[in-house]
């Protein structure tokens, strides 16, 4: 249930996760879970496939409602919030998918343009410079008149980093962002994403797999498993901890705390054999 | 699981449970009109789309049904020596059933499977969370759009496919089969009736299959699973859901509107 917290968090937490609960198709994907994103740094959600790393990115933003607990954005209540509430909420939030997400009807200017165009009435010579410049920031200045099927995945990826910065969000969360780059493309994209953490001081929330990419960005990691956090800490440090989640997620173990085999009966029963209910 | 697996079987339920759902769809889309008011030119880009790129089939099928229905009376008037009339029943055919039902079926077919197809895909690939995540509507940016753009196209491609029937009707009745030019136009105007065929017949059947068309094709693409399959199945649920729409309703209209 919903546990009690301050309304007004202190300054360096930008996202305070409090009892977050939620269950899905019967399934518990969050337990209690507690959290803060600190302001100003870069923060890794990591945790096996399937632990609801992306389900809390999408609670933060409000497109997904918790069963219980609260999430405060920036000191606000996130559960508590109208659509309208949210929409504004969501214009100071950028949200970097892991399919890019770019819309295929328009090109790579469009698409940069595009929330521009949706929620100001700028001139078309400011929108031009605007996108232009948000372009440049990812080195993509040059591909703005191509269209997304002309891309490749990590060039899709800095376009739509540089619509989710069009408006200088405070918070971005990246969803897997280093997911099927080669390692020039991982290599750009964790610059952009420190470059933007340094420069803007852009507070950042990313969902990633890769230890060793989440070493060259991130300030701060939660291990999440089993709808709780199991393990946080520094970067560098959290492998060797010596509890039994780290051990078997950062040494690639197939089994452990998160079981090889997915909840099921007995085997022998299953196959049939005379005998095996006894 | 066990309690919700005859609910999944049932198909009774699950049909009455996706009507509820899409009527409560169409309060939503409903309601996000006005908001959509900024999307004016999304709308104008959707009515070329599902209007102006159906006038091709839309023409060449109503050319075809006139062609047809005219060759078939001819022949069976001739037995009774009526043929005069044939022009007239072509028009009353079409004007009252043919025009907005066949045109229907076609629009369902080219239109309604193509906004199935592009809200599912948008759905797959994220398009639609990204619009929520950029604070834009994806009800009043893209499904409301798409259903004004059919519920204005369907009257105005109907016309044009009743124009189209007449057309063949005249080509086969009076070109080919030598009906009396001014006996085919003469018994058309006389008989046909404005209000009851044209404004009634026409306009607000077409009007009528344009709304749930348009309706079921948006609701499919926004509930279809983001997967490949879902898009296909979502797909043939358009055109199946509206074929046994556009006959009901039909009848329901027809039956109150005579």
């Amino acid at each position: 249930m919903t546990q009690p917290v301050s309304q007004s968090p202190d300054d360096s937490t930008l996202v305070r996760v409090r009892g977050l609960t939620t269950v899905l198709n019967g399934k518990t994907i969050f337990d209690a879970l507690d959290l803060d994103i600190p302001r100003g740094k870069v923060t890794a959600i990591m945790g096996p496939s399937g632990t609801g790393k992306t389900t809390l990115l999408k609670h933060i933003t409000g497109q997904m409602r918790a069963d219980a607990g609260e999430i405060l954005v920036n000191g606000e209540n996130v559960a508590g919030m109208s659509r309208e509430q949210l929409y504004k909420m969501r214009e100071g939030i950028g949200y970097l998918f892991q399919n890019s997400a770019l819309l295929t009807d328009f090109d790579v200017f469009e698409n940069v343009a595009f929330p521009l165009r949706q929620h100001t009435q700028l001139p078309e010579v400011l929108i031009r410079n605007l996108v232009l410049l948000k372009l440049q920031a990812v080195g993509l200045r040059g591909a703005a008149r191509l269209m997304p099927n002309e891309l490749s995945g990590g060039m899709a990826r800095r376009v739509a980093l540089a619509r989710a910065i069009v408006f200088d969000p405070m918070l971005i969360l990246y969803d897997e962002p280093f997911v099927g780059l080669d390692p020039v493309a991982l290599n750009q994209v964790l610059k952009l994403i420190r470059t933007l953490n340094q420069t803007l001081g852009i507070t950042s929330v990313l969902v990633a797999h890769e230890l060793e990419a989440v070493k060259q960005v991130a300030d701060h990691v939660f291990l999440i498993a089993n709808g709780k956090v199991v393990a946080q800490g520094d970067p560098k440090t959290i492998a060797s901890d010596g509890s039994p989640w780290t051990r078997q997620f950062f040494g690639g173990e197939a089994d452990g705390p998160v079981p090889f085999q997915y909840p099921a009966g007995d085997l022998a029963q299953a196959l049939g054999f005379a005998g095996a209910a006894k | 699981m066990n309690v919700r697996e005859p609910q999944r079987n049932n198909v009774v339920t699950q049909s009455l449970a996706q009507i509820g759902a899409c009527g409560l769809f169409l309060l939503t889309l409903l309601a996000a009109i006005p908001r959509s008011f900024r999307y004016v030119r999304e709308t104008i880009r959707q009515l070329w789309f599902v209007g102006a790129m159906s006038l091709t089939i839309i023409m060449v099928c109503g050319l075809f049904v006139g062609m047809v229905l005219m060759l078939q009376l001819y022949h069976v008037l001739s037995i009774f020596g009526g043929t005069s009339a044939s022009g007239m029943v072509v028009a009353l055919s079409v004007y009252r059933e043919l025009g907005p039902v066949v045109t229907a079926l076609l629009f369902a077919g080219r239109a309604g499977t193509s906004i199935t197809a592009e809200i599912g895909l948008m759905r797959a690939t994220d398009q639609i969370d990204a619009m929520e995540m950029m604070a834009v509507d994806p009800i009043a940016y893209v499904a409301t759009p798409r259903f004004l753009a059919g519920l204005i196209a369907m009257p105005l491609l109907c016309c044009v496919f009743c124009a189209m029937a007449i057309f063949g009707g005249h080509l086969v009745g009076v070109t080919w089969l030598g009906i009396d030019n001014g006996t085919f136009w003469s018994n058309m105007t006389a008989v046909v009736d404005v209000h009851t065929d044209i404004v009634n017949g026409v306009l607000f059947k077409s009007l009528a299959f344009g709304a749930v068309v348009s309706l079921i094709a948006v609701f499919q693409g926004f509930t279809t699973p983001p997967t490949s399959e879902g898009v296909a199945y979502a797909t043939t649920r358009t055109v199946v859901a509206s074929s046994i729409a556009i006959l009901a309703l039909d009848f329901v209209l027809t039956a109150f509107l005579m």
